[in-house]
């Protein structure tokens, strides 16, 4: 065989070659891809850390992909990719990443929905009546009342379409402050509510997230104090009113609400994104601005004496404080862009439905998910249901009840347990499940439209800058330009006639030097 | 078949693919987006509205003291450090050097995590914000000051000293007229490569001034959560500073003087 042959022979093999791996992958069914994108550090990984805690316990996709071959009779392979912030899985989709399913807020999927990218959910999902749909058979009545009464497109009022058309639940919580009550009196954060961002005896001990929505919040709740304290609480419509109290943007709002927000800039110790956990713990900060189930994990952290790394430390009790006049009430839910596999799509969420599921991934992450149950109201009770025989007072523990949550998914009376006084009151009971006194005053942000949230990132890039006087810029500009200046000045002034003197009489010019005369 | 031939210009294809790629193109297209707004239509209201927006400019502002600061800093620490080590005549001087670069084989998040701990043992994280990122940037960089100094040091002619000895010249005149001159070059490599970086490095603003301390890397990187063709225009603008501060302080000469400054 002459080298000609061989190299073309070489060439076409290795143009062969993918398609013949890919040909032999397939095998004779067709395997089904679905494309989920999650946050990180958002479902059960399985391993040591894992329900089972065993280290070859399989991860809740391994065990989805096994579980759906079993049902549909189809291979399923799932890719599985994660995001850090909701504007960055926005992003991805807009340089034309496809998913199936997505797992952004409740912001997100109403920007998501009034910008066309979603499906909504087959109706064969919401029918109960099978067997596979787990997640309508288990999904809490207070989450779906709460899916089903929210439109998804605010600006559109001829959209009649809510929340549960697009979008199935995932996790859920309130935001609050995680404290350490060694330094902090609960009465006083009572008093102060979410105004402990600029009260002075809290100086630089206190944080609030780098994230803009979070910290407009907080200065919304300081801002219009006295008129959401002025609602009456047993009216139908308060928290409707709460509602559009906590949604405000317009331009009086923004400019009373920045002048809160530079005064808790000045006040605060910082903003965090994750140090908040590790700080609150080892007690370099007071009070941590906290999502629920983050402050959950810091509490039991503290609690254990241990850091982040495993470290030991002191053991401490942290406790969680939701402000009384009112908190932020978020969710994080799965949504289907438009084009998905919405079979698969669907099955998957109905998967991570099922109660046994829900219950590993909020062992594994920590977040209370959507889903009620027998199984979960189990867990719930595993957790922090108390004998009566141990405590010496009935002072001591207090009857705690979540028939608002489990409703008609367990057994009638089923979900009021009696609970220690420390863990319903201040502890990570009430922020893991919060009762319904404290759900009732919790305010859902909407996505703001895309002006007002414009004017919203313009103002938090203010609050995040200094800024100097203009004529403080004026001076430092024209300072700039001479030094430019000066600096070419020295570069290149040699080579310009301008600066340079005429040559002495009797002399002239040759190149560069002045050369004497020949006379 | 005519057979394959590999001339040294075929041989630079490769780069030239790379560059085009990596280089060229993003950079093309982070103008497009610069000029352009939401709609796509071409526009200069990012330009005008970054040059009206006193927040902006102060940013801008802040990084460029930041960065000048921390480039100093650097600079007055590693001078005296590559002049020892490159000039005096002790033993294992190899030691030293390494051990001032050994750090930058550490992962950087440990490192910053390391000195966050070690200013909050000292009482001043979330006291002194400024002095905290500054303290974390000339910690960070100061490797890459003194490893283009040391080198020119270096490489300087000893015959010149001993000329200078000769001439009669004091320690100090020879410091001056000889080795401060022919070290210019490492300290204009030095200045870009600490000077640049310490003006987006927002991870140590972030981690040691608490997120309190803004600096235009993190502006970009807040507007591409955002709004891309406002970030693309901060890039574009950080761009031509970043520009305009190499070719002053020289960074673009060819001269064989520069030989081994440049890493």
């Amino acid at each position: 065989m002459n080298k000609k042959r061989f190299g073309a022979l070489l060439l076409s093999a290795l143009t062969l070659l993918p398609t013949l791996l890919f040909a032999a992958g397939c095998g004779g069914e067709q395997t089904v891809v679905l494309r989920v994108f999650n946050w990180e550090e958002y479902i059960d990984e399985g391993g040591e850390d894992s329900w089972d805690g065993t280290e070859d316990a399989p991860a809740m996709i391994e065990r989805f992909e096994t579980w759906y071959e079993d049902v549909y009779g189809t291979p399923i392979r799932v890719e599985y990719s994660t995001f850090g912030t909701n504007e960055d899985m926005y992003n991805q989709l807009q340089l034309g990443d496809t998913y199936d399913l997505l797992c952004p807020s409740e912001y997100m999927i109403m920007k998501l929905a009034a910008e066309g990218y979603l499906q909504p959910y087959e109706e064969s999902f919401f029918d109960a009546s099978r067997e596979e749909n787990y997640y309508i058979r288990s999904v809490s009545p207070f989450i779906r009342e709460m899916f089903e009464s929210n439109r998804i497109n605010k600006a559109d009022e001829s959209d009649d379409a809510t929340w549960a058309d697009y979008a199935a639940g995932y996790m859920w919580g309130v935001t609050g402050f995680t404290y350490n009550p060694e330094y902090v009196e609960l009465a006083e954060l009572s008093e102060l509510g979410w105004d402990i961002m600029r009260a002075p005896q809290y100086h630089n001990k206190v944080t609030t997230k780098d994230n803009v929505r979070d910290s407009y919040f907080v200065a919304l709740a300081i801002c219009y104090r006295d008129e959401i304290e002025a609602l009456d609480k047993t009216s139908p419509d308060y928290n409707q009113k709460l509602t559009e109290i906590m949604n405000r943007t317009d331009d009086e709002t923004i400019a009373k609400v920045e002048a809160i927000m530079h005064e808790m800039d000045e006040n605060i110790y910082g903003y965090e994104t994750d140090t908040g956990k590790a700080d609150i713990v080892s007690g370099r900060i007071w009070l941590n601005f906290a999502w629920s189930g983050d402050a959950v994990y810091a509490m039991d952290l503290a609690e254990a004496g241990e850091d982040e790394e495993g470290n030991e430390t002191d053991s401490t009790l942290l406790n969680f404080f939701i402000p009384e006049e009112c908190a932020n009430l978020w969710f994080d839910g799965w949504v289907m862009p438009k084009g998905a596999n919405t079979q698969a799509a669907q099955a998957f969420v109905n998967f991570l439905s099922m109660p046994e599921n829900a219950v590993r991934n909020m062992y594994y992450i920590g977040y209370s998910g959507v889903i009620a149950g027998e199984e979960v109201l189990d867990y719930v009770k595993e957790c922090y249901e108390i004998d009566p025989a141990d405590y010496e007072s009935d002072e001591e523990y207090v009857s705690y009840d979540l028939s608002y949550f489990f409703g008609d998914t367990v057994e009638a009376g089923s979900a009021v347990f009696l609970a220690d006084r420390e863990q319903a009151e201040h502890r990570q009971l009430q922020a893991h499940y919060p009762t319904q006194e404290t759900t009732a005053r919790c305010a859902v942000m909407d996505y703001y439209g895309e002006e007002a949230n414009e004017a919203i990132n313009e103002l938090w890039s203010r609050i995040k800058s200094e800024t100097l006087d203009a004529w403080a810029i004026a001076v430092i500009c024209v300072g700039a330009v001479l030094v430019v200046a000066a600096v070419l000045l020295l570069k290149f002034g040699s080579k310009i006639d301008f600066f340079r003197l005429p040559p002495k009489k009797g002399y002239k010019l040759v190149g560069q030097e002045s050369v004497r005369q020949d006379k | 078949m005519t057979r394959l031939r590999f001339t040294r210009k075929s041989l630079g294809i490769p780069y030239a693919v790379f560059l085009l790629f990596f280089v060229i193109l993003p950079m093309l297209v982070i103008v497009f987006y610069a000029f352009t707004d939401k709609q796509m239509h071409v526009s200069f209201g990012n330009f005008i509205q970054f040059f009206s927006d006193p927040t902006k400019l102060s940013t801008i502002v802040y990084s460029l003291v930041i960065a000048l600061i921390t480039t100093a800093v650097c600079l007055l620490i590693a001078y005296p450090v590559a002049y020892i080590l490159a000039r005096s005549k002790m033993k294992r001087k190899f030691v030293i050097l390494l051990l001032f670069v050994t750090p930058m084989w550490i992962n950087f998040v440990l490192r910053v995590n390391a000195i966050r701990e070690l200013l909050n043992w000292m009482g001043l994280l979330g006291e002194a914000n400024y002095f905290n990122t500054i303290f974390g940037m000339v910690y960070d960089f100061l490797p890459f000051m003194i490893l283009p100094l040391y080198t020119t040091l270096l490489k300087i002619d000893e015959s010149l000293f001993e000329a200078s000895a000769d001439l009669g010249a004091g320690g100090f005149t020879t410091f001056t007229r000889i080795t401060l001159p022919l070290s210019m070059p490492g300290v204009a490599s030095g200045i870009t490569m600490v000077f640049l970086p310490s003006m987006t490095n927002y991870v140590v603003s972030d981690m040691l001034g608490n997120s309190k301390v803004t600096i235009i890397g993190k502006f970009i990187y807040e507007y591409f959560g955002t709004n891309w063709h406002m970030g693309s225009m901060v890039a574009l603008i950080l761009l031509v500073v970043v520009f305009l501060s190499t070719w002053l302080t020289g960074g673009f000469r060819e001269d064989e003087t520069v030989r081994g400054a440049n890493l």
